[in-house]
């Protein structure tokens, strides 16, 4: 491993840990920084999940922080649970921006969680977040049991929400990961997840478990899980309410951060991708929620205000990274009329597989690239809004399966032009 | 594309490119550029970013006075190539949403022109009366000489006619006689055939001169606005309201404003005075020069504009600055009295700002900040230097270098063929100045000035907003806001060489955020305390005020984007 994976807790003082600890089934990797607010929460509900649900199974909770000022750590010592403490210095660069799931260097956390949890001989690995509070007890059943029961090897979550909640990932991270990897997955990038020993020990085995960049290794991790066969499940939980005062959630660091990790590991690791077609669904674990039609709370007026500045200011850019038909679809999007106003999908599955191509051949800088997509991301927001304002959620749910579909349909668009 | 300016008041938003044919791009290796060359070149202009070129004087003429003496209106001069030549390049500029305008010399003609020689062949000629003819030398005696270091009188003896003719530039330069319908018509059908073929427009020089009357100054007269407004009534009428006029009126701007008329004369004119001002600002490191010429600026319709620009074709020119300012500028700017020419310094941007990056990029700041439509004069945008050593005001007007290769990369002529020689010296010489090395260098000065021009594009108010001036103490400091509608952008510029801290009273925005433009970075909210800046050596912000209702205002997705 390179220095960003590097433990500077002495090699000694963890393995003495793990040793201690001797084989546990199963084992919960909890990554944080500065979660002193919530962690008990976390922890509270992990202890009732194992209590009610695997009460017979040898259980201990791996905590790796990367530097908390708030002793996070301490409060989880005595969290009535097994625990091993490991530190962990984050990446510099990233301990300067905080990163949308609110933790630096979390690549590097997993895989020390995943290292961990293979010296403990777990059968599962369960990774969740320390700043959602919602979780309960029968999330440690949805996320553990697929994999205990040797029915899935990763399962990843599924959250119950507002159909306006998650709109980058569903207007078009879940699109590019199902046209990617050919799975339906409903939010990618879900924070926690479980992934069994077989996965655990092909992913730290193989040469590709991505050691150098930035919040490569959940997108790796199940796109070689479904590359190579592995069985994925998708746990649909309850709301997922975050809690949290390091979370990023300035729009275009978002959009950069997560875009900027999707067509890194395309970049990287076109196995796992160029040759997909279709998709399939994904095995669901507990009753599939359809988005909540509760009244919209957002602003539909300045989401179009921003992609007409954007269309003002940026076009020179724009013009650099999209083809010259898709850049002139999108110049006469009609946007005078709010009521009126639609983004085709297929339009919108070129302009991000434009965006992938332009971070690909690297034809502007890459994070100017990235930040230069989020007023047509807005663009795309609103004119969902606008098409969804008086639907209900399965027909919202309908119309983001059209959005999937139309990504997949325009696969070869981006696949002829990547080489 | 959809933010370049459209509709027909296109010039408020437009930042002007003034360029020479045959200075250029030589097309057909001739030495002397031509539409051909300057066709192939447009991609860079589209590139620069300027919206409209402004085409010197292209028809046929002997070129005594640099083609401003016109021999036919209706052909273009063969060294530049044909009228369908112009006409490609014209339809290649469109496709590229550029316009173009080109210069009209309207006050007079070359005295080769068929109108002059059949002038002077007597008082019987259709064209007799043409061109403005007197027995004796001793009429129209208050109007002023304007070339005093070539010409003593403004009459000159025609041995033909055996008459005087009247000329208020060069001797064969003869002023055409407005008060002829006839010449009126003919002028109006010069600019219809132009027009015809899809000019946007035309530069017209010398303005103020084309009606005489006795006892006057023989400028600005009341006539010589009639002929203008029929003018630009009749254009109006048969064109469709795009087309615009751009008057040559080297006045002050109390006089340049009946120019305007009441929005139905010419739709732009340079602004003059305020061109030495600006240098006169940054030498002295003092804004007043400056803020005081603004104050002697009248308004101008709506429609109307300023042409500003910081260089162009002739001499800095000094006519419009009193006696002492003009011995202070000699003595800051022009030292070698070879930069010295009539009432001007002949000499381009970067050589008169010592070459100093900082002083050009202020420079060019203030241009595309103070209101007005901007002009860039080609090679200025590079830094170009000058040969004061060639003659009369050649020295500014030297081929453009493009790159290192073979006379900069303008031509593929023996270089002993060259319309003039290209710049060779060590500082402004083609091998380090030229156009290929810095598009290659992200810091070099053609990129600042692309990065400088994309930005005044992103809002309005540069070309339309009204212009506040800030008074702060440090008297170094030209501070001021500009507004349009609901876009405000305040400007502050050093003048000074050394940093200077300013403490500006921008109460009535509290609450507001500056937000430098070419970086995008938010700068600290405004309260009721003076906002405190500190800038570098000639130092400049562009901000765009944000109000607290923009900007940080949620969409509502941010919180669960993912």
């Amino acid at each position: 491993m390179t220095d960003a994976g590097r433990a500077p807790t002495p090699p000694s003082e963890i393995d003495r840990q793990l040793a201690a600890l001797g084989p546990r089934e199963i084992v919960v990797g909890l990554p944080t920084y500065n979660n002193a607010a919530t962690v008990a929460t976390v922890a509270a509900a992990v202890r009732a999940g194992l209590a009610a649900h695997f009460p017979d199974a040898p259980a201990a909770l791996v905590n790796i922080d990367c530097g908390s000022a708030d002793g996070t750590p301490e409060l989880l010592a005595d969290a009535g649970v097994p625990v091993a403490l490991a530190r962990h210095d984050a990446p510099i660069g990233e301990r300067a921006t905080i990163p949308f799931h609110g933790l630096p260097g979390r690549d590097a956390a997993l895989r020390l969680a995943f290292d961990a949890a293979r010296r403990l001989k777990a059968r599962v690995l369960v990774a969740l977040e320390a700043d959602v509070t919602s979780i309960s007890a029968e999330w440690i059943d949805r996320l553990v049991r697929p994999v205990w029961e040797d029915k899935a090897d990763l399962v990843v979550p599924a959250y119950a929400r507002h159909r306006y909640e998650g709109t980058l990932t569903n207007l078009l991270l879940a699109p590019l990961v199902r046209a990617l990897f050919g799975r339906r997955l409903r939010q990618p990038l879900g924070g926690a997840c479980a992934l069994s020993a077989r996965l655990l020990d092909h992913v730290v085995a193989h040469p590709d478990l991505p050691s150098t960049g930035r919040d490569l290794v959940d997108l790796w991790v199940t796109g070689r899980a479904i590359a190579d066969q592995f069985a994925l499940g998708e746990a649909w939980l309850g709301p997922r309410r975050v809690e949290s005062r390091t979370r990023m959630t300035d729009l275009p660091t978002v959009v950069a951060q997560v875009l900027s990790a999707l067509f890194t590991v395309m970049e990287r690791y076109e196995p796992l991708w160029l040759g997909v077609t279709g998709s399939e669904p994904v095995l669901a674990i507990g009753e599939p929620v359809v988005p909540g039609p509760e009244p919209t709370t957002v602003d539909v007026e300045r989401m179009v205000g921003a992609f007409r500045r954007g269309v003002r200011d940026l076009v020179e850019i724009w013009a650099h990274v999209l083809a010259p038909e898709t850049l002139g679809d999108v110049l006469s999007l009609d946007v005078r009329d709010a009521g009126t106003y639609r983004f085709p999908d297929p339009l919108w599955a070129r302009v991000a597989y434009d965006f992938a191509l332009g971070h690909h051949y690297g034809v502007i800088h890459r994070d100017h690239l990235l930040r230069s997509l989020v007023p047509l991301c807005l663009g795309r927001t609103a004119a969902f809004v606008i098409a969804t304002r008086a639907a209900s959620g399965a027909e919202t749910d309908a119309a983001l399966e059209k959005v999937g579909a139309a990504f997949e349909r325009e696969k070869p668009y981006l696949t002829e032009r990547w080489h | 594309m959809s933010h370049r300016p459209t509709g027909r008041d296109w010039y408020k938003d437009a930042v002007f490119y003034e360029v020479h044919v045959k200075a250029f791009a030589d097309g057909n290796g001739d030495g002397v550029g031509d539409f051909v060359g300057l066709t192939g070149r447009l991609d860079y202009l589209k590139d620069l970013g300027v919206d409209c070129l402004w085409i010197l004087p292209m028809y046929a003429s002997p070129l005594r006075d640099d083609g401003y003496d016109i021999a036919d209106f209706y052909s273009i001069h063969p060294a530049y190539g044909t009228v369908e030549d112009f006409q490609t390049f014209l339809d290649e500029a469109h496709a590229r949403n550029l316009r173009v305008i080109a210069d009209l010399v309207m006050n007079h003609t070359s005295d080769q022109h068929p109108w002059f020689q059949a002038s002077r062949s007597g008082p019987a000629s259709p064209y007799a009366d043409y061109y403005v003819w007197s027995d004796a030398d001793t009429r129209y005696r208050n109007a002023r000489i304007i070339f005093i270091d070539t010409e003593k009188s403004n009459w000159t003896f025609d041995p033909v006619r055996k008459a005087y003719f009247w000329h208020r530039f060069f001797g064969h330069q003869p002023d055409l006689n407005y008060d002829n319908p006839a010449v009126r018509r003919a002028m109006l059908d010069v600019m219809r055939f132009w027009l015809d073929r899809g000019l946007d427009g035309f530069r017209c020089d010398a303005v103020p001169y084309l009606v005489e009357r006795e006892g006057t100054s023989c400028e600005n007269l009341a006539e010589t606005h009639g002929v203008l407004k029929e003018f630009r009534r009749v254009i109006d009428e048969e064109f469709g309201g795009d087309r615009v006029l751009l008057a040559e009126a080297n006045q002050w701007p109390e006089d340049v404003r009946p120019y305007f008329g009441e929005g139905d004369e010419c739709h732009m004119a340079f602004h003059f005075p305020l061109m030495p001002r600006i240098y006169m600002a940054v030498r002295l490191e003092e804004r007043l020069p400056i803020v005081d010429i603004f104050t002697h600026t009248p308004p101008i319709p709506p429609s109307a504009q300023w042409g500003l620009f910081l260089r162009n074709h002739d001499e800095l020119t000094l006519e419009m600055v009193t006696n002492e300012e003009r011995a202070f500028m000699y003595y800051a700017y022009a030292q070698d009295p070879e930069m010295k020419l009539n009432l001007g310094i002949r000499r381009r941007l970067a050589p008169l700002l010592d070459n100093d990056r900082r002083r050009v990029e202020l420079l060019n700041s203030l241009l595309l900040t103070l209101p007005g439509s901007p002009i860039v004069y080609y090679g200025d945008e590079i830094g170009m230097g000058d040969n004061v050593y060639l003659g009369d005001r050649d020295g500014v007007r030297t081929p453009m270098q493009w790159s290192r290769d073979r006379n900069a990369g303008f031509s593929a002529a023996d270089e002993s063929t060259l319309y003039l020689p290209v710049i060779t010296d060590p500082v402004y010489g083609y091998q380090a100045v030229n156009v290929a090395a810095q598009a290659r260098t992200p810091s070099s000065l053609l990129n600042a000035m692309k990065r400088l021009i994309a930005t005044r594009r992103t809002s309005p108010a540069f070309g339309r907003g009204a212009i506040e001036f800030l008074r702060p103490r440090n008297q170094r400091i030209l501070a001021y806001v500009r507004r349009h509608q609901r876009d405000t952008l305040l400007i502050v510029n050093n003048l000074a060489g050394s940093p200077q801290p300013v403490e500006l009273d921008l109460r009535g925005f509290a609450g507001s955020t500056p937000v430098e433009m070419l970086g995008q970075t938010r700068f600290p909210t405004i309260g009721e305390a003076p906002y405190f800046l500190s800038l570098g050596p000639h130092g400049f912000y562009w901000f765009r005020i944000e109000r607290p209702d923009e900007g940080d205002e949620p969409y509502g997705i941010e919180d669960t984007a993912i």
